[in-house]
């Protein structure tokens, strides 16, 4: 027993000496942050112990098929209990244990701690999306699946980051303390990068917190890790970290281009603009459930192309993009597309795939239906 | 001891013993009737045992859809929708349609057998909790044909997806989980009525076979949880139908309830799928090392020990859903602690061979292979336990390799054992030696081909659930997908062996095995109808 | 009764002298073993919930 136990405390400053022992590619990655290369040394240490006990366990059972074969003659012995070896073996898996729960209890308050964050951003899941907002900072926007259609169905060739690209990715200062306040309007969503090693659920009715400092500036993907539905497969996460500089930046840029699209929004729209925008809109945020050609997938996402109902009545169209239907599938976009997205949209929605009311909705008729209801 | 001994057998027991008591009693139903309206405890353990097969293959074909979509990144054969009812009807099919009826009737047969008594206690209801089950399981199934599809939010059917989100038949799947959960329940009361009671004279608790052990601690852990399940369906069939809120957080529900609910369910049925298997491999490692059972008391206090520690750690399954740190802790640590009684039963299983006498008869491979990979399975359950790691490890194939580790070349292991160990006593004729080799082999090439890459697209970063994947992930499904294909044809061998068995073969003698123990071993092989009609002479061990 | 918490606590543990699991099992009164078991499964959770709350200040 003795020198099982060196064995083990000699694996166990192997394991820390060489924290990657297994190519990558094939393990969790060491990660961008503090956090995640604790998390990385915990799963090593607690794969080493595994390893050593595997070992031992294993060897002691092949070595008794291979010595006591029924085949070589061997005789069976008759001892059935041992009270002192049943006692060192029920004792030193616990004090293993207790062992390996100091480091990992460590590591989780330091996880638990978000406190003092240099910066706030709520992440919102939507199937199938997400919605980023950097609070006090009056810049938001959603960010979807980037990879084209053509790939996933095979007629195109697939990129190098085929479903880990998204549209628009969450641009984050390095060295800051980022904390994440995560929800999610529809369904439970869960928001995971490995390099960051942040997996957290989005659960709709309640903020859930986690954290992050990343150390090296660069490009990290992740997806949405709980079953969401149909397009569970098709969220990514991409995170892009940038030096402070380069972050501030970006967040001016930002807030002037939410700017200019306000002012968009006064002035009469052309049927060609309001077309050409919507198709964009319709193809990002509409088409996951109501399909690219309109035609939906009953009964859960009823068909666009020849909605009669839909196409009688303007105003529920607009109401029904606007503020959802409560209890189905489809989602109030009030927050989260703005009025000229709002506007396009439907006007697409009334004009395209044989659809033809010949009419349009202007960004302008929007923003006077939120003001009224707010 | 003498205080105990079974009475005299009166005059009355050996004249009904003569012929049988059926075929003097009454005439017996023929053809589909005899079965319907079976009350014989091995006639019902059959009926489950081909039941759970049928399942086994349904669920499996759920599966290779599954493994053949996932071969190629990109989707190919079907589309998300169908993708996700097929895992979750895997999922639901396996759990509830294949492994636990399989327990149930591994019960029905030996229990009465092992313990040295007539039949169930209660053989009427053993007829209704059988017969429950393709009730259930047909309104399961039909439910992939009705508009919207089937069940498409994963086993687990986690609010809101399973209730504002969820598919028009959703109710159906409530009502057929109803059914299946009465049926459990009730066959669990018939278990502990059974074990209880009708013990041959001289039989204490201590004296059972850890077969029977492992059995009734299951089925009071059936009794305790499956009303968890029947609670937590039964609000969601509220939500969806009634206009209540315990899931939906916008009437001031709460999503993570359900959850709560679900696990402290959930947690302790995947130890109702894994007692049993230790109770069988228990029986075998001693008959084929021709040694006693190392540490039978320590083996008895041990699955108590699990059955009880699973109740305290459901919320493992819930690390990143935001739980409070104290919580967090308090489920880590009862968590690890799990791993102390899990190991002190593989601990016995080695020292049980060690200075042995082994032989490798087919029950004893499949055993020995369920050491083995469960013991695997054991280890990636003590890493998830360790909460920090599992915030990495959450939600991605590396569960799906943990669980499949302890159900498939754990659980289906155990059972597929058992089926080979008790084969001579149900048929008469030992299995086929070459083809139950053959089965043998290519079960665990291709079992351990399946699951073993899954350990590493999971830490690479692949999450489960998904129909379409990154193209880093692809040569570990190519190997899975591979994998898969060859142990679902390789179980057709299974079912070659047991056909060829029931037809013919070696005979087999009632001992049919040198070293086997057990009261079974003293009726003949096959075992008749009706058994033990006259308490058997019970000496036990000195344990 | 202490006896029967001395015995829960060595099945906690799995391991039992066999002398006393016998004069355990012959006693016919598991009302006490039962009512042991459940007072010391109480105290093992209040025990783990309080490591857990002083762990976490």
């Amino acid at each position: 027993m003795r020198t099982s136990l060196v064995w083990m405390a000699g694996g166990l400053t192997s394991a820390a000496l060489t924290p990657t022992a297994l190519a990558s590619g094939w393990n969790m990655p060491v990660g961008v942050t503090a956090l995640s290369r604790d998390i990385y040394s915990l799963h090593m240490i607690i794969f080493w112990i595994c390893v050593i006990i595997g070992v031992i366990v294993f060897g002691a059972m092949f070595y008794s098929l291979f010595r006591y074969r029924h085949s070589r003659g061997a005789k069976a012995a008759t001892f059935h209990e041992h009270t002192s070896v049943e006692v060192i073996w029920t004792a030193i898996p616990l004090l293993i244990l207790v062992g390996m729960a100091v480091p990992a209890t460590a590591t989780l308050k330091n996880m638990y701690d978000t406190s003092e964050a240099d910066l706030d951003i709520m992440v919102t899941g939507q199937q199938w999306r997400w919605r980023y907002e950097y609070l006090g900072e009056e810049v938001a926007f959603t960010s979807n699946l980037g990879t084209p259609r053509e790939q996933i169905s095979g007629t195109d060739e697939k990129g190098e980051h085929y479903l880990l690209e998204v549209d628009e990715p969450l641009v984050l200062p390095v060295g800051q303390k980022v904390r994440l306040l995560l929800t999610s309007d529809d369904v439970i969503h869960s928001w995971w990068v490995p390099d960051l090693a942040v997996k957290q659920d989005a659960i709709p009715g309640f903020v859930n917190e986690n954290w992050v400092r990343i150390e090296e500036p660069g490009i990290y993907r992740g997806q949405c890790a709980e079953l969401c539905g149909k397009d569970h497969a098709f969220m990514p996460v991409v995170v892009e970290a940038v030096e402070q500089e380069r972050f501030e930046e970006w967040l001016a840029e930002r807030k002037e281009a939410a700017a200019q699209e306000a002012q968009g929004v006064d002035r009469e729209w052309g049927m060609d603009e309001l077309m050409e925008r919507g198709e964009q809109v319709y193809g990002s945020v509409c088409a996951s459930c109501h399909q690219p050609d309109g035609q939906g997938n009953p009964p859960a996402f009823p068909a666009l192309a020849g909605n009669q109902q839909m196409l009688d009545d303007r105003d529920w169209h607009v109401d029904t993009v606007v503020n959802g239907v409560s209890g189905a599938a489809m989602p109030a976009f009030r927050s989260t597309l703005n009025p000229v997205e709002i506007a396009a949209v439907v006007t697409f929605e009334r004009n395209a795939w044989g659809n033809e009311s010949g009419d349009s909705v202007q960004p302008s008729e929007i923003a006077e239906l939120l003001e009224k209801d707010e | 001891m003498a205080s105990t001994l079974p009475p005299k057998p009166t005059p009355e027991h050996s004249t009904a013993t003569a012929g049988g008591m059926a075929e003097v009693g009454h005439a017996r139903p023929r053809g589909l009737m005899r079965w319907l309206l079976t009350t014989n405890h091995k006639e019902i353990g059959s009926l489950y045992l081909i039941f759970s097969l049928s399942m086994f293959f349904i669920g499996g074909i759920f599966a290779l859809v599954v493994r053949a979509e996932l071969f190629q990144p990109g989707l190919q054969l079907v589309q998300p929708e169908f993708f996700n009812q097929m895992t979750t009807m895997h999922g639901l099919i396996m759990v509830f349609g294949a492994i636990m009826p399989a327990f149930v009737g591994l019960a029905n047969w030996m229990v009465p057998l092992q313990i040295g008594a007539p039949d169930m206690a209660l053989p009427r209801l053993n007829n209704f909790s059988f017969w429950l089950l393709p009730v259930a399981f047909a309104l399961l199934l039909s439910t992939l044909l009705m508009p919207g599809g089937g069940p498409n939010f994963g086993w687990t059917f986690y609010a809101p997806l399973s209730t504002t989100y969820a598919p028009p038949s959703t109710t159906f799947f409530i009502l057929s989980l109803h059914i299946a959960g009465i049926s459990s329940i009730l066959g669990a009361i018939n278990i502990i009525a059974t074990i209880l009671n009708l013990r041959a004279p001289g039989m204490r608790m201590m004296d059972m076979p850890l077969f029977v052990w492992t059995w009734l601690i299951t089925a009071f852990l059936l009794i305790a949880v499956m009303p968890v399940l029947a609670g937590v369906i039964t609000m969601m069939l509220m939500d969806i139908n009634f206009g209540t809120s315990f899931f939906n957080a916008a009437g001031g529900g709460d999503p993570v309830l359900f959850q709560h609910l679900f696990w402290f369910f959930g947690h302790p049925e995947v130890y109702i799928m894994i007692l049993p298997a230790f109770g069988i491999v228990s029986a075998i490692i001693p008959t084929f090392s021709r040694k006693r059972l190392f540490g039978y008391a320590s083996m008895v206090y041990a699955t108590a020990a699990i059955a009880i520690l699973s109740f305290l750690v459901w919320a493992h399954h819930m690390f990143v859903v935001g739980l409070p740190l104290v919580a967090e802790l308090f489920f880590m640590y009862t968590t690890m602690l799990i791993a102390v009684p899990t190991g002190v039963k593989v601990f016995n299983w080695v020292a049980t061979m060690f200075r042995g006498s082994i032989s490798f008869e087919p029950p004893m491979l499949f055993a020995l292979a369920f050491v083995v990979q469960f013991t695997v399975g054991g280890f990636s359950g003590l890493m998830l336990a360790i909460s920090p790691a599992d915030f990495q490890y959450h939600d991605t194939y590396f569960v799906v390799a943990h669980f499949h580790y302890v159900l498939v070349p754990g659980a289906l292991f155990a059972i597929l054992a058992g089926a080979y160990y008790w084969l001579p006593k149900w048929t008469g004729h030992y299995p086929h030696l070459r083809l139950s080799q053959w089965h043998f082999w290519l079960s665990v090439i291709g079992v351990n081909l399946t699951f073993f890459p899954m350990h590493f697209s999971g830490l690479a970063g692949m999450p489960r659930r998904i129909p379409d994947y990154a193209l880093q992930f692809a040569d570990f499904n190519v190997a899975s997908s591979l994998g898969a294909f060859l142990f679902g044809a390789s179980q057709l061998l299974f079912v070659l062996v047991i056909i060829k068995c029931v037809r013919g073969g070696e005979k087999a003698p009632a001992k049919a095995w040198e070293g086997a123990e057990d009261l079974e071993w003293s009726v003949p092989s096959p075992a008749p109808l009706h058994t033990f009609e006259t308490p058997p002479d019970f000496h036990p061990h000195r344990h | 009764m202490w006896q029967a918490i001395k015995s829960v606590l060595a099945a906690f543990l799995g391991v039992q002298k066999d002398a006393r699991r016998r004069e355990d099992f012959a006693s016919n009164r598991p009302g006490t073993f039962i009512a042991a078991g459940l007072l010391m499964g109480v105290v093992f959770v209040v025990l783990v919930a309080l490591v857990a709350v002083l762990a976490a200040r």
